[in-house]
């Protein structure tokens, strides 16, 4: 194939294609994995509304429902679907075709075989206690042995990379890689191998559960936005100087702020106090990160960049959310109520707002062809920027109705849970608006593997790329 | 499906192809040199760096401040915030019998020997004594204050020793709590066989606010004591 003499293919490079089917095999789980999670979040929170459902059905009564609804999220959308997008990054600014790529494939198939036995012993009723980290004790060590077979091609594509320079996408993808090994590893010696005592195991539980969203989620979708915004604008970052600072206060801080959780609980109080001081502390991350990607809230964008925009969006606002709601005169309310759980899908919808934009941009560059419908793209597209805002607000202004009821002792648990109904129904709403549009991502990514098969679609139409022009910022 | 029926003129805006405008290759390369920060034109002053300085040096401020005040100097036993270590004594109930075994070995044993028979005409013995098994008062005054002159137990009289004072008061060598003088009284009023009600800690403090100080007591003043 030649190589100069087509300026429009140009971008389908040999780099994409080194990556192609491990990488799709990648993306077609992840949004498999998260129609399912998405079915069963619905079923999850329809069975809130009416107990009865599935009650007699011991293997999908409430709580296994909901493990297996939070693993499938996690563990199937979002690590299948951040090790897509992250691989992809180091190759592209690797400049080096993807290197050791059987791994890729290899450990893919063991991490989604491992979660699906997972899951199913979840249902079986062998899940952990211990939140966002549910899967049974016996498939862990497989997914950690899986994890680091799709990692370690990342980690050659960084090493081996053609250009010395670097850029900050590179520097978020790679902290990821290694972190989350780090305390997905210490997680399941200190919890479930060599188990630690009493009180230890929330602390440690919560340690992890801040260091999976918070270094392993978060950095990749910061990394998508790094890249997406000076590529597809062609401008250079305005105060890039500064992105390592925000990198470095990511690091440095994330991992402290899991004890936010433990406020109230039975741990020395320097843990809490610790965690909504490093939440604070984490602002000047979010503050970098305004700084440098702000040209994406810049209007008339194009798709991709409306679901970045969205993502960085949801990404400060759970920032400041988490810094403002850990200090204990507001957390009294919203601790244990639905607000937590606002904050965590504002969170989750961050990084796949962010993924989402990653995905639409890599896949036809990955297949070659274009994606088959603007239809599809747009009824996605609404129903993500309908369903997430809705699901979050829904979530956050019931659990604080809930948090003031719940502080007065006049009030009975009765009427307070009768309270929450109308917003819970909402919320089921909102839940179903989101697993229709994440559907028709499933199905049309499904259709456009199907015509790069069969060469039905349109090739892509590159354009010829300009190199950056350094601009006064 | 397929595109054929409608190429799009502006292909930036079908939004099923992302179009990209950089390479990566000067993606990497501007911003290498961008990380060096804007040159330094004309000597302006830039306010970015200063401004990002005062927001990090204000969050730490804060940061620590919080923890300052929150973190209970970060020691394992605090659980509540607003507490510090050893802010609040906690009350630890002590047997008295242990502490006044422990009180009694330390310094009673050395005259009235182990098992409490003292020495025969020169220490007396605390076994089966009227004065240790009688009146409170007059045994808590004799440990607080000491004793002088001939003393009668059990029928024989002592003249060789003196008791020295024991308690908080001026003079003694010992500085003993009333805790511990109700211990140690409790304790040989209840071993060797005795048996007389224990000695409470509020009856000797009560003693020692009578008769903050004095001299040794003799045996004719106790005896005038109930």
């Amino acid at each position: 194939m030649t190589t100069s003499s087509s300026p429009a293919l140009a971008e389908v490079s040999d780099l994409d294609r080194s990556a192609r089917w491990p990488l799709a095999f990648l993306i077609l789980a992840s949004l498999g994995w998260l129609v399912f999670s998405g079915f069963t979040a619905l079923l999850n929170t329809l069975q809130v509304l009416e107990p009865r459902l599935l009650a007699d059905c011991e293997w999908f009564i409430y709580g296994r429902l909901q493990a297996i609804q939070e693993s499938a999220f996690l563990y199937g959308w979002a690590v299948n679907a951040a090790l897509a997008v992250g691989l992809w990054l180091l190759v592209r600014l690797g400049g080096a075709p993807l290197r050791a790529a059987n791994w890729v494939a290899v450990g893919a198939l063991f991490w989604n075989l491992g979660l699906t036995l997972g899951l199913g012993g979840i249902a079986a009723g062998h899940m952990t206690s211990f939140a966002l980290f549910q899967l049974p004790d016996y498939i862990q060590p497989l997914m950690l042995a899986a994890f680091a077979a799709m990692a370690a091609p990342g980690v050659l594509a960084w090493t081996g990379r053609r250009e010395r320079p670097t850029f900050a996408s590179q520097w978020y993808v790679v902290a990821a890689l290694f972190l989350f090994p780090w305390a997905f590893s210490v997680a399941q010696v200190m919890l479930l191998f060599a188990p630690v005592r009493g009180v230890l195991q929330p602390i440690i539980a919560t340690w992890f559960g801040q260091n999976f969203l918070g270094l392993f989620l978060a950095p990749i979708a910061i990394a998508v936005l790094y890249y997406l915004l000076p590529k597809i604008k062609g401008q250079v970052l305005p105060a890039y100087d500064f992105a390592p600072y925000g990198f470095w206060a990511l690091l440095l801080f994330a991992s402290w702020t899991g004890g936010r959780h433990l406020i109230g609980g039975p741990v020395p109080a320097w843990l809490p106090t610790t965690a909504i001081a490093a939440a604070s502390m984490l602002l000047f991350h979010h503050l970098i990160l305004a700084l440098n990607l702000r040209g994406l809230f810049a209007p008339g964008g194009s798709l991709a960049l409306k679901f970045a925009a969205g993502g960085l969006a949801a990404y400060l606002l759970s920032g400041l959310s988490d810094a403002v709601f850990s200090m204990r005169g507001l957390s009294v309310i919203t601790h244990f109520t639905y607000f937590e759980q606002a904050q965590s899908q504002l969170f989750l919808g961050a990084f796949s707002l962010s993924i989402f934009a990653a995905i639409y941009t890599l896949a036809p560059r990955l297949l070659g062809i274009v994606w088959p419908s603007v239809t599809l793209i747009r009824a996605h597209f609404l129903a993500s920027f309908i369903g997430i805002p809705v699901l979050v607000l829904v979530l956050a202004l019931a659990g604080w109705q809930q948090g003031v009821a719940l502080a007065d002792a006049e009030i009975p648990l009765r009427t307070i849970a009768a309270n929450t109904r109308p917003w819970l129904q909402v919320a089921a709403a909102a839940q179903a608006v989101l697993l229709f549009g994440n559907l028709t991502f499933l199905v049309h990514f499904a259709g456009l593997l199907c015509f790069s098969r069969r060469g039905g679609a349109s090739i892509a139409q590159f354009r010829q790329l300009q190199a950056l022009e350094a601009t006064a910022s | 499906m397929s595109a054929n029926n409608s190429p799009q003129n502006d292909r930036a805006a079908d939004p099923r192809l992302e179009q990209l405008a950089a390479s990566d290759e000067s993606l990497l390369h501007v911003h290498d040199r961008a990380s060096a920060g804007a040159p330094d034109v004309g000597a302006r002053y830039q306010l970015l760096p200063l401004a990002l300085l005062f927001i990090f040096s204000g969050l730490i401020f804060y940061g620590g401040t919080y923890l300052n005040r929150y973190s209970g100097h970060f020691s394992a036993e605090v659980f509540d915030e607003r507490k510090l270590p050893g802010g609040e004594v906690q009350v630890v109930q002590i047997d008295p019998i242990t502490l006044g075994k422990r009180q009694y070995a330390l310094a009673c044993v050395t005259c009235h020997m182990p098992n409490g028979q003292g020495l025969p005409t020169v220490y007396p013995s605390l076994v089966d004594s009227e004065w240790v098994t009688g009146s409170e008062e007059r045994l808590i005054r004799i440990v607080m204050h000491g004793l002088k002159g001939p003393v009668t137990v059990k029928g024989e009289t002592f003249n060789a020793a003196a008791m020295p004072a024991f308690g908080q008061v001026p003079g003694s060598g010992y500085n003993w709590s009333d805790e511990r003088i109700a211990a140690v009284l409790t304790y040989i009023r209840q071993e060797w066989g005795n048996d007389a009600t224990p000695i409470e800690t509020a009856t000797v403090a009560a003693v020692r606010a009578e008769i903050p100080a004095r001299a040794e007591w003799s045996e004719a003043e106790l005896l005038a004591i109930p």
